[in-house]
């Protein structure tokens, strides 16, 4: 059994559905899929769900868009099965009003399989749990993603400004930042 | 003897009390020779500015090599890098920290105008050394060669000196 | 590691390493709590050479980010170059001629012996040696001449295009990184291991110090010669292969002792290994074009892309989203240097600053590319 197809066996329990079709993601069209789903937040979020990908086109396996709630299950999936949080980032979606957190997993050695989590969040109130308890890695990166877009982690250790001066009051990455 | 008011007779005092004109060009020699500059590299004119403390391009032919962390050794800050918000406070104190006579040399784009980061959404970046403190020479380039550096060296020197000392080379 | 029973006094302070300092390579700043000479905590403060380079992605064209790239990790500037432009690649669905891709390969295992130089003696200068520098950078400067030829800058590369490389190879380039190979091999055994890689006091100074195990490496995200100075056997030529990296043989440097010389001997090894495939691509080079086809008008479908390359520290990601535009939507640059940081302040407590210092050196820090 490969790597992907472990990791989707193991995350079955949150995701009750099988793999579907390895079209991308685009922006506004939702994933097609023809077995149940949770659902989504709005119309024009892909919805939840764990999706193969054609990694010599995308650079990643899977690509797995899940709720807010079930970040810190999927990491904690992620880590049982020997993976790495390679980064965190923030993706600003002005049209949709939506702020988007996309983590990273990667392997160290072994067979390659890079994994992409995605979750979305509403832009007037971006809060999110924190990963760091446990991947350490998150702490940094969840620190910048903060910085950059304002997104809260709840239960963060010390979510302060980590490349912006400390008394900074603006998030340069939103769309619609102008200094 | 009792206490008596004596009047001043001098009305205005001269900047020097005693002024040594060929003294003054001896000093301004030795201090043209023998620039220390302050360790202040942050970015990439930093690598730059050790190759030209290695043995191709050579600082020590001028007097230079003997980079000091401290600023208060130091004659000359080499500002090698982009200044940013965060830091500006940081640059200021060392400047200020320098004893006179100090210089600066702005090496690099970003130290003189903020170089390629000078951009529309620029929110982090002070756009050049000199909106800080005065700049005494201007090096362009990203990043100059460590021929420039050298070359402002020997400008700075002139600065000091009054004359330049080496020879110019013109452009073939 | 923690400060031992009987030095333990109830007075600490706070001490402030930088952002000025001259071991600190670069503008970072850590405030470390003291107990005399054992570090009790360590905290670096980042971000004083944060130069919005996401953002300005954001704002210009793809062809726009390439000057970008160059100036984060200088040193190694030319990786930096290739993993953007592997991403826009991918993204644009662009190809690349052979020949392009095996220049690419040489010039950046050129800059990255040149990166490793550079490192070797940055890290002897903060133990106190300046010898080292001068040899050092008298092969580094060979190096710089051979790059220069060919790509016009001696630091901050912008050689790369979506597509191929900017400049063909000349015959002259290549009997000179023949020439520069064996010089290196040739001035190897005595000037760098018998001066100062069998030296007592340099084996003294980094041995047993900064001990960092494999798990911390995978719960912090460390990768390149941090993780393989800890025993992890991943590299990203090998384990992702991208470009012509599997046409050639070569090695993955790996110690499983995880101190710093453990990671001192990796660098050491890579820069045999660089060579080597250096040389094959110079036997393989085959004849061709330097640069593909690509559109002027770069609009690549929408969706989110991922490049990795393996720069002289570690993996460096590219995150690209797209959303159809002539603008990236969205670039996240995955810094090796700073997940390798992140492990500091778990390693350095109860270390003695100079040990701290040590470590902070076999880390291979760039701060630039931390703060982006």
């Amino acid at each position: 059994m490969t790597i992907c197809e472990k990791l989707q066996q193991a995350l079955q329990p949150l995701f009750p559905l099988c793999d579907v079709s390895s079209e991308p993601l685009v922006k506004d069209e939702p994933q097609v899929a023809d077995s149940e789903k949770e659902e989504s937040q709005t119309a024009d979020t892909p919805t939840v769900g764990v999706l193969w990908t054609d990694a010599g086109r995308y650079g990643h396996h899977l690509d797995i868009v899940c709720l807010p709630d079930q970040v810190v299950p999927v990491a904690g999936i992620m880590d049982r099965e020997g993976f790495f949080l390679e980064a965190i980032t923030g993706v600003d979606w002005l049209k949709r009003q939506q702020l988007e957190v996309v983590y990273d997993y990667n392997r160290l050695g072994g067979e390659h399989c890079r994994v992409m989590v995605r979750t979305f969040l509403p832009r007037n109130n971006p809060v999110v749990p924190t990963v760091s308890s446990v991947f350490p890695a998150a702490d940094w990166h969840e620190r910048e993603t903060y910085d950059f877009y304002g997104i809260q982690f709840q239960g963060h250790p010390n979510l302060i400004r980590i490349l912006l001066p400390e008394d900074a009051d603006f998030h340069p990455l939103l769309k619609d930042y102008t200094p | 003897m009792g206490e008596e008011s004596v009047p001043s007779s001098i009305e205005s005092v001269p900047s020097s009390i005693v002024q040594f004109a060929q003294l003054d060009k001896l000093l301004n020699l030795g201090r043209a020779n023998s620039l220390w500059p302050m360790t202040f590299g942050l970015a990439c004119c930093a690598i730059e500015m050790m190759c030209t403390g290695g043995s191709r391009y050579d600082i020590s032919r001028f007097g230079a090599e003997v980079f000091r962390p401290s600023p208060r050794q130091s004659d000359v800050m080499i500002v090698a890098g982009t200044i940013n918000k965060k830091l500006e406070l940081a640059v200021k104190t060392l400047y200020d920290q320098m004893p006179e006579p100090k210089w600066v040399i702005a090496m690099g784009n970003c130290a003189i105008s903020g170089g390629p980061f000078k951009v529309k959404n620029n929110y982090n970046v002070i756009e050049g050394a000199d909106k800080l403190f005065p700049v005494d020479v201007y090096i362009p380039g990203c990043p100059p060669r460590p021929e420039a550096l050298l070359e402002g060296i020997m400008t700075l020197e002139e600065k000091i000196t009054g004359k330049r000392r080496w020879p110019r080379v013109e452009s073939c | 590691m923690s400060v031992p029973l009987h030095l333990r006094s109830d007075e600490v302070f706070v001490l402030n390493l930088g952002p000025q300092h001259p071991a600190t390579h670069g503008v970072l700043r850590v405030k470390l709590t003291m107990d005399g000479e054992y570090i009790v905590k360590a905290e670096p403060v980042l971000g004083y050479i944060h130069r919005m380079h996401e953002k300005m992605a954001e704002d210009g064209i793809f062809a726009q980010f390439m000057p970008n790239t160059a100036r984060m990790d200088y040193l190694h500037a030319l990786a930096f170059n290739h993993g953007w432009a592997l991403v826009v690649e991918k993204a644009a669905g662009i190809e690349v001629p052979e020949r392009a891709e095996y220049i690419r390969v040489i010039t950046v295992e050129l800059n990255r012996i040149a990166s490793h130089l550079l490192w070797w003696a940055a890290f002897l200068l903060d133990l106190g040696g300046f010898t080292p520098l001068l040899y050092a950078f008298d092969d580094r400067e060979k190096i710089i001449d051979l790059l220069e030829r060919v790509t016009g800058s001696r630091l901050t590369y912008c050689y790369m295009r979506f597509g191929g490389v900017l400049n063909d190879i000349d015959d002259e380039f290549i009997t000179g990184t023949r020439d520069f190979i064996k010089r290196l091999r040739s001035r190897l055994p005595r000037q760098y291991h018998d001066l100062v890689t069998h030296n007592i006091i340099l084996i003294k100074r980094i041995k047993d110090i900064g001990f960092v195990s494999a798990e911390q490496c995978r719960r912090y995200g460390a990768t390149g010669p941090v993780a393989r100075g800890s025993g992890i056997n991943y590299d990203v030529r090998k384990n992702e292969p991208y470009s012509v990296y599997p046409e050639f043989d070569f090695d993955i440097p790996v110690f499983p002792e995880g101190d710093s010389m453990a990671r001192y001997m990796v660098r050491m090894h890579e820069i045999e290994q660089s060579m080597r495939i250096i040389e094959q691509a110079l036997d393989k080079l085959p004849a061709g074009p330097v640069m593909g086809k690509a559109p002027r008008q770069l609009k690549p479908d929408a969706g989110y892309y991922y490049s990795a390359v393996e720069t002289a520290r570690g993996l460096l990601g590219h995150r690209l989203v797209c959303d159809g535009d002539k603008n990236p939507y969205k670039l996240k640059l995955r810094s090796p240097t700073f997940s390798n940081l992140s492990l500091f302040g778990e390693v350095a407590e109860g270390m003695l600053l100079a040990d701290a210092l040590a470590f902070m050196g076999s880390l291979d820090l760039v701060i630039p590319e931390i703060d982006r």
